[in-house]
């Protein structure tokens, strides 16, 4: 559609849609323990128990959860936080 | 290492000897902070991990904005875990900060011990004593003890 190639040109960076959330991933790692990795969700993101839980069972046996979503500025703070936790975290646009 | 549970308080306690290895371990951990940055090693790699999957100029911008903060809070972690040592034998668990803070630096410890020993999935958790790596690999196994315990007492005080 020429009216979104417009927009690519102009941000220079063809990713950009504005209406696109930012999204945090957690990917499974074999060294943090599914305790921990429950610990750490409940306590950066106050999710309660059973939805940390399904997070982590999410990582653990599909490879990768989605644990946030937003802006990408706030997305880059959740993975910088989950980065001090030892978490193996990215942030990418929604696809 | 055992848990006391007393008078609502939940305290754990270190051998003289277990103190001793986590000192060695904590200033190992440091060592790998305080080296130059090396994309080759895992350690490094696995303890500041990209924050873009598929966009590498992306990600050489966070992390030339975010590594230095990021650094800072481990080392802080350190010394605090080390004055914690120092402060004696028994960890009260009530004491929020202190129990956040080793749950974390045991994490960083296992993941730079585990990435090392090229920890995998299949692992079982058994220790193999014939093995060649068998020393650290108990010292691993020894480290998931201890945070798996400290992270139960923390969650159990939240839920």
């Amino acid at each position: 559609m020429p009216q979104e190639e417009a927009v690519e040109e102009v941000d220079g960076d063809v990713r950009a849609d504005p209406d696109k959330p930012w999204i945090t991933i957690v990917w499974n790692d074999p060294i943090n323990l599914m305790s921990y990795v429950t610990h750490v969700f409940m306590t950066v993101f106050s999710y309660p128990k059973p939805k940390a839980e399904k997070l982590m069972l999410d990582v653990h046996h599909r490879g990768k959860a989605v644990v946030s979503s937003g802006t990408r500025e706030r997305m880059e703070l959740d993975v910088h936080t989950l980065h001090g936790y030892g978490l193996w975290a990215t942030l990418q646009q929604q696809s | 290492m055992r848990l006391s549970h007393r008078l609502g308080r939940l305290r754990l306690h270190l051998e003289g000897d277990e103190r001793d290895v986590l000192s060695v371990l904590l200033d190992e951990l440091d060592s790998v902070l305080a080296a130059d940055p090396d994309p080759d090693d895992a350690v490094q790699q696995r303890l500041f991990p990209s924050a873009y999957r598929d966009d590498e100029d992306a990600a050489e911008e966070y992390r030339a904005l975010t590594e230095t903060s990021l650094r800072t809070l481990r080392d802080e972690r350190i010394a605090a875990c080390r004055a914690d040592l120092a402060n004696g034998a028994v960890f009260d668990l009530a004491d929020a900060g202190l129990g956040q803070r080793w749950i974390q630096v045991l994490n960083d410890l296992r993941l730079a011990l585990g990435t090392r020993l090229g920890v995998s999935e299949a692992d079982s958790g058994e220790l193999d004593e014939t093995a060649p790596d068998a020393q650290p690999r108990a010292l691993y196994l020894w480290l998931t003890e201890v945070q798996d315990l400290m992270v139960h007492a923390l969650m159990g005080k939240s839920s």
